[in-house]
């Protein structure tokens, strides 16, 4: 035999065994596990680079690992960050079946070093949105492919969502909020809930939008829908979604490797969930006002039955807090009852205020007031209440200020199509206003409030107001709504109402106490 | 001078002959251009300038320095093992001829190296720079591809010693027993950071003046923008919290100042923004004010917590400074390896050289042994310090070794670049005369005398 046909011999029996021995290696891989021959799990889905590092440096692993730890911990004692991202990666490819180096490293990304950065204009945190960023990537993208069935990556990815981008106890929480709506929306649509294009994809274009969401945010739009349709209905445009998508993803993986699956890490899952909910509640629903071209949050009301049953579940599922957890929901029931009446819904309202009277007969609903059991108020008594604990009842300035407060909100829900909103708050204006009078004006005259149309039609006029009010699109809408005549450039002299079943006549310059145009 | 030349060359040749120049060369290469496609930024044009100067400048000088050592204990060490040197040594050349001779040679290859890797770089960031959108741009030419000088208010140590010195002088007064107490440094320290406190605390509701004097600047300064750069730490909320504050910088009673909205930061580290330019009074001083209006104290550390970068020159010099001061750290370690090679064979001098760099590399070690007073491990929770009876002698040894160690590690061009700091001629100057003239200087005068008293022919015995 030739040497060169020996050569080539020697390449294919090598080429033949290097094919054999990467059959043989999953079998000794599974061995490994089974007969617990080794205490790490080999590497699974990683890249051949990550692959060939993990097995050639051996035990220096561990010793190249602490080095780069020590340096990042240098350099950030330093406030030099710009290597912070690099050196992460490097930490989690030496130790990436080690989770609290992912949960470490994200976390550090995502708080220690994200509020490092300043605002770099008003209302621009986008240097401390990058980092958050970085964080829930490093978990996302790379921590779950290296450890899918790792429970606290899920219950640190949901919490990120949850309490980083949800709450606001972050100056750049609402940046982050809109950053995240701005980066669903292609996926989920202007009302967040577009599932069919994305689950059963027609054009082209959804087919990619299906495929970026599943392969770029890690998202399975049918669990996606599963999730919704458990605790939704959820605006997945915001964060409160995906902080129950990925606390909902780690109970399914817990349910699968319940070995795995530690009391503490379910408990904080079962928590990012209901307090997910409550909070998606609270304002888990965007309004856009296309005169500012900006957004505003308000609750999601249609969540509060499927929010109940969370709160029930949880107790029954955790019985050692469930006084905390019943605590919690009697809270959430009387948010649920002011919010239902702050938007005018009242017949709902009045359900779930005798709901909380049922549920908790013997507990006060109004904080300071130790006569407030449910069946000592009314449901008018317990919305102004409310709002009287926040202003104080006796404060003359404070009492107006809150008044023409939820004038002005009146007024511009108006103006953006938001009519029962606007109802609420004017029927809650109305009444606190009445229960002020009621209290203080008729024994204290010189404490007693302006009347109610003189509020209004300040409120009107400064909303209408040319230089210092509303955009002009927005004052012609609520002109429109309140049947006001166009503005021009002269000043308005009179305007008449006569449609609404509240309407009086207006005038915005003339000082007389007729009222103004009100809500239809 | 002409043999001293002739010995350089024929290391130069030699380097050349063993394709040493070339791998080197092309090893500094592939990291300068791999490096930029390896690496993973924070996601904005700033930080990824500034982790390619940090990765690139440090692999430069990791390769560069780890071949000096490399080339230097191996040209003169491998010369004598081979009998070479006998050769040259017969002729009419001194002993610290040849030394110098080979020194210069591997200070030459060095700098033709650094440079054509140095320009490399800055080939690569220029070009990276000029693609970027006019924004970026306009930050990196400001804040990172620029040469910016730091001024500080007027130091107020004097002010700190002499109140710290009059409170303890009270302090012993009213308890004498202190006085032969071994807690006494521990007093004066606690008085130095309670007078230290008046200087740096901005309480809640208060604000704060600092004068900064640009006096020297003034005319250069005139329509320029500045950067503040400030720091400060806060013993109130965790790290995630933020503090308002609002600035106001130039002196109300005599310009029109400028006031910032309030912003939103964080404690324990530097931000900085730009305030616009003319802003200094008739005598170039700069008035920075900060109101607090949180409810806590914010402490601006009297050492860093108010600084002005104002711009000094460009980048192409300022860099260039830079590699300056590598290529000095290049002839120190060139002079190590030669001094090693002396006396030892290649093995061992190769060895002994890295031995001394690990000992350079873990200074910050030392630092802190020296800072805590013991090599023996202290209890910090409950500030019971550590003890040793080696510390006697270890302690004074390591504030030795640190002192000299400083000399040549105590420049940090990396860092000055890739924050955008002016490096003067001031500082290339003293890091030329500390770490060349006069480390430099000591060693190879130790090297020459090794060199010159060795008997070159009993090595002929080892072969």
């Amino acid at each position: 035999m030739s040497a060169r046909a020996k050569r080539f011999l020697l390449l294919v029996l090598a080429a033949a065994l290097l094919i054999v021995s990467g059959q043989v290696q999953k079998s000794m891989n599974r061995d490994r596990v089974q007969l617990g021959l080794t205490i790490g799990e080999p590497l699974q889905n990683a890249p051949p680079m990550l692959a060939f590092t993990t097995v050639a440096l051996g035990g220096f692993r561990g010793l190249i690992s602490n080095m780069l730890w020590i340096r990042a911990n240098d350099l950030q004692m330093d406030d030099k960050y710009f290597e912070a991202a690099q050196l992460a990666d490097w930490i989690t490819d030496l130790e990436p079946h080690f989770a609290q180096v992912w949960n470490f490293q994200a976390w550090n990304m995502a708080y220690n070093i994200s509020v490092k950065f300043k605002e770099n204009a008003p209302g621009d945190y986008s240097d401390r949105w990058r980092w958050v960023q970085r964080g829930i990537e490093l978990l996302r993208d790379s921590g779950l492919r290296y450890n899918p069935d790792e429970i606290s990556i899920y219950q640190n990815l949901s919490w990120f969502f949850q309490h980083k981008i949800g709450q606001n106890l972050d100056d750049g929480n609402l940046y982050y909020k809109r950053q995240w709506a701005e980066a669903m929306t292609p996926f989920f649509g202007t009302g967040g809930t577009n599932f069919d294009n994305l689950i059963h994809p027609q054009t082209a274009g959804e087919r990619t939008n299906a495929m970026v969401l599943r392969e770029k945010y890690k998202i399975d739009p049918v669990f996606a829908q599963k999730v919704d349709a458990q605790y939704g209905p959820f605006d997945w445009r915001l964060p409160e979604a995906h902080a129950i998508y990925w606390a909902a993803l780690g109970l399914k993986m817990a349910e699968e490797n319940p070995v795995k699956a530690k009391a503490d890490d379910l408990l904080t899952l079962r928590r990012v969930v209901y307090q997910s909910t409550l909070q998606a509640f609270h304002h888990g629903r965007i309004i856009s006002n296309p005169f500012t071209k900006g957004v505003e949050l308000a609750p999601n009301l249609d969540l509060a039955s499927k929010a109940n049953d969370v709160y029930l579940g949880s107790m029954n599922a955790d019985l050692e807090n469930s006084n905390h957890i019943s605590a919690a929901h009697r809270n959430f029931l009387r948010d649920v009852v002011y919010f239902l009446y702050e938007n005018n819904r009242m017949t709902e309202a009045a359900k779930w205020f005798k709901y909380l009277g049922d549920k908790y007969p013997d507990m006060r609903i109004v904080d300071n007031d130790p006569n407030s059991l449910p069946k000592n108020l009314t449901l008018d008594e317990y919305a102004v209440a409310v709002v009287q604990i926040d202003i104080g009842e006796t404060s003359q300035e404070r009492v107006t200020s809150a008044v023409q407060g939820l004038l002005t909100h009146a007024y511009i829900d108006l103006a953006i199509g938001q009519d029962d909103r606007a109802a609420g708050f004017q029927l809650l204006a109305e009444k606190v206003h009445a229960n002020y009078q009621a209290k203080m004006g008729r024994d204290q005259p010189r404490a007693a409030l302006p009347p109610m149309n003189d509020l209004k039609r300040t409120v009107l006029n400064m909303l209408l107001d040319t230089q210092q009010g509303l955009p002009f699109a927005a004052r012609a809408a609520l002109r429109t709504q309140l049947r006001m005549p166009a503005e021009t450039n002269t000043p308005p002299v009179v305007a008449t109402n006569t449609s609404s079943a509240m309407a009086t006549n207006v005038l915005e310059t003339v000082s007389t106490n007729s009222a103004p145009p009100v809500l239809p | 001078m002409q043999r001293i030349i002739a010995i350089a060359w024929l290391t130069w040749k030699a380097a050349l002959r063993f394709r040493l120049f070339l791998v080197i060369a092309v090893l500094l290469l592939a990291a300068v251009v791999g490096l930029p496609v390896m690496i993973k930024d924070d996601g904005t044009a700033r930080g990824f300038t500034q982790i390619l100067l940090t990765y690139t400048l440090s692999a430069i000088t990791g390769l560069l320095g780890l071949s000096t050592l490399w080339l230097s204990c191996g040209t003169l060490a491998r010369d004598i093992e081979e009998c070479q040197i006998q050769v040259v040594a017969t002729k009419p050349i001194a002993r610290w001829q040849i030394w110098l001779g080979k020194w210069l040679g591997i200070v030459i290859l060095n700098a033709a190296l650094l440079a054509i890797s140095g320009a490399c770089v800055f080939g690569l960031l220029q070009w990276r720079a000029a693609h970027l959108p006019a924004a970026e741009q306009k930050i990196l030419r400001e804040q990172v591809l620029v040469a910016r000088g730091l001024a500080r208010p007027q130091s107020v140590d004097a002010q700190i010693n002499a109140q710290t010195k009059q409170v303890l002088e009270e302090r012993l007064k009213s308890s004498p027993d202190l006085a032969g107490s071994a807690d006494l440094p521990e007093v004066e320290k606690q008085i130095r950071e309670q007078v230290k406190a008046i200087y740096q605390i901005v309480p809640p509701g208060y604000s704060r003046q600092w004068r900064i004097d640009l006096s020297s600047q003034m005319n250069s300064l005139r329509d320029r923008p500045l950067q503040l750069r400030i720091k400060f730490n806060s013993a109130g909320g965790g790290t995630g919290r933020t503090f308002a504050g609002f600035w106001q910088v130039g002196d109300a009673q005599k310009m029109e100042p400028w006031q910032s909205e309030s912003m939103s930061l964080s404690s324990d580290t530097f931000h900085e923004f730009q305030v616009p330019a003319n802003l200094l009074d008739d005598k170039g001083v700069l008035a920075i004010a900060f109101l607090n209006p949180n409810d806590t104290s914010l402490l601006f550390p009297v050492e860093d917590g108010v600084e002005v970068l104002y711009p000094e020159g460009g980048f192409a010099l300022n860099f260039a400074r830079g590699l300056g001061i590598i290529f000095c750290w290049m002839a120190l370690l060139a002079a190590i390896g030669l001094m090693a090679a002396s006396f030892l064979t290649f093995p061992v001098a190769a060895f002994f050289s890295m031995a001394v760099l690990a000992v350079v590399l873990s200074s910050g070690t030392l630092a802190d042994t020296v800072a805590s007073g013991s090599v023996g491990v202290g209890n910090d929770e409950k500030g019971i310090p550590g003890h040793s009876p080696a510390d006697m002698v270890l302690i004074p040894v390591f504030k030795g070794i640190l002192v000299i160690v400083n000399l040549a590690k105590g420049f940090s061009p990396i860092d000055s670049l890739s924050g955008g700091l002016a490096i003067t001629w001031g500082e290339l100057g003293a890091a030329f005369g500390q770490i060349v003239l006069l480390l430099g200087g000591i060693i190879g005068i130790i090297g020459i005398v090794l060199f010159s008293r060795r008997e070159l022919a009993t090595a002929q015995g080892n072969q």
